[in-house]
């Protein structure tokens, strides 16, 4: 059985350069298995100790503390990921450009 | 939003698609993903927007930037927002796929288990493979969900919308995605505490989600939804007889419903209006008074018009046409919904909120931790976030 994968309708062009979506979804796809398979490493490591191990990652159900520990842990993969927007917000923030920068520079060499 | 962890889970029943270790972990990942855009990317476009991308508009154009037109083509540009939206739209293309997973490698199974609870209902199940499905529900795959709501099929479209729909709300919906069902239920029995309904109609039910809680809240009322979508009627039965819900599930067009005048004293619907169509709309609200019975009280919870909020707003809003397949988001938040309501009938409708009922799910599932609910609760209102904080917009009208 096989269900559609592709959503009618144009895809929107986000960046400049197609190949520059292209690239980003397979940079979101490689996260998305990195999380996958850290979740995965996470359960083998709990359930390591107990008999049949294939059967109980499957059967694997994460209690609440464990549900906040991987959701804690994904949300600070994530905020890694995206350091360089986030950088890029808080320079917007604060109003800091090249050419404060420059300034800057500048005004250090004579002060 | 920040500091709330989302560790929400959706409640099993019966025909929801199991996922096996990786496909949960990878659901989770799109839930987190979709998050993540919303609490640490969505909060940098105002800063964006006001240091350079207006700035930039300015010196291009000689003017400031002076409506939601004006911000997008200052923001197209900008490398911040291509970020965000990229990443945003991505995370709906994962989402999808992450469930679809699901669905392949069991339908077969769970096809057999809807036929089966479908068999033991009371409640009538109607469908027809001949039914005219519009335009408006087939032209673009909505949500960006593949194959939209009325994809040929048993069951398939329907799983797809319900377990993709929980991730695509984060769960903010609670356990079995029935807030805004919920929240409007409340709101009926606190406000209109004399108003007992015998006959409630949901439009554009699509897999009942909205529609039990009206059940739940007067027991002893006849309650139907009714869909364009055969997969989703079809899935939506099926779930509400596994959930143990007496509710009936018709495949019918909310524009010309074929039910006679005066047939219902409720008629609710819940982000339906925006995915219809200029025509289809004020058709809606014609048959909505058509079929209320004297007194009867006509609910859409739906989206705010545009000119409740400021252009910065409508523009965050608008992103959801040009990127989530939503062909009618933005024309419909231009109608004159009042306007339109009082043109078909009703005497005075008006705008309400009803609040959102996120704080009963922390009573009744465990991965609604109190903390997470009332951060969910006590938000302000964020364009671009999922949901309003505190409550939904509903269009009341009361037929004379």
């Amino acid at each position: 059985m096989s269900l559609r994968r592709d959503a009618r309708g144009k895809r929107p062009q986000f960046y400049a350069d197609p190949a520059m979506d292209q690239a980003m979804s397979m940079i979101m796809v490689l996260a998305e298995e990195y999380s996958a398979l850290r979740d995965r490493l996470d359960t083998v490591e709990r359930v390591a100790t107990s008999a049949g191990l294939a059967a109980a990652i499957e059967a694997y159900e994460p209690p609440q503390d464990v549900l906040e520990l991987r959701e804690a842990r994904r949300q600070a993969f994530l905020s890694r990921l995206f350091y360089l927007a986030r950088k890029d917000a808080t320079d917007a923030a604060e109003n800091s450009s090249d050419a404060s920068f420059t300034a800057t520079i500048n005004d250090i060499a004579k002060g | 939003m920040n500091a709330m962890l989302n560790t929400f889970q959706q409640a099993d029943h019966p025909v929801l698609p199991k996922a096996d270790a990786d496909e949960r972990a990878r659901q989770e990942f799109t839930k987190s993903l979709k998050g993540f855009v919303q609490s640490g990317l969505l909060p940098g476009l105002g800063p964006v927007f006001g240091a350079r991308a207006a700035k930039h508009f300015e010196r291009e154009h000689g003017r400031a930037p002076a409506d939601r037109h004006d911000i997008r083509k200052a923001m197209l540009v900008d490398p911040y927002f291509q970020t965000y939206a990229a990443t945003n739209r991505i995370a709906q293309e994962l989402l999808w796929d992450s469930v679809i997973d699901s669905i392949e490698r069991q339908l077969p199974a769970l096809e057999a288990e809807a036929a089966a609870l479908s068999a033991t209902a009371r409640a009538p199940l109607e469908t027809s493979p001949d039914f005219a499905t519009p335009r408006y529900v087939t032209a673009l795959d909505i949500h960006c969900m593949p194959g939209g709501y009325a994809e040929p099929g048993g069951i398939a479209a329907g799983a797809l919308y319900d377990r993709g729909v929980y991730l695509y709300s984060m769960g903010y919906m609670g356990p079995t995605n029935d807030d805004m069902g919920r929240s409007v239920a409340n709101y009926i029995r606190r406000r209109m505490p004399d108003f007992q309904p015998t006959r409630i109609l949901d439009m554009g039910c699509t897999v009942g989600h909205s529609t039990l809680p009206y059940k739940e809240a007067f027991p002893d009322a006849e309650v139907i939804g009714i869909d364009v979508a055969g997969p989703q009627i079809r899935y939506a039965h099926a779930r509400a007889a596994g959930l143990g819900a007496d509710v009936g599930f018709l495949q019918r067009n909310a524009e010309a419903t074929g039910f006679p005048d005066a047939s219902f004293d409720l008629i609710v619907s819940h982000i339906l209006l925006h995915e219809t169509s200029g025509k289809a709309m004020p058709a809606i609200m014609r048959e909505c008074h058509r079929l209320l019975k004297p007194g009867g009280v006509m609910i859409h919870a739906d989206l705010p018009p545009f000119n409740l909020m400021d252009p910065f707003t409508q523009f965050i809003l608008d992103n959801e046409t040009w990127y989530n397949n939503e062909p009618f988001w933005g024309a419909m938040r231009e109608i004159d919904q009042i306007a339109l309501a009082r043109s078909v009938g009703f005497a005075e409708p008006y705008f309400d909120t009803a609040p959102m009922a996120i704080m009963e799910f922390a009573a009744a599932a465990e991965s609604y931790t109190e903390e997470a609910a009332e951060a969910l609760a006590e938000r302000e209102f964020t364009a671009g976030e999922y949901a309003p904080g505190g409550g939904w917009e509903v269009l009341i009208g009361v037929k004379s």
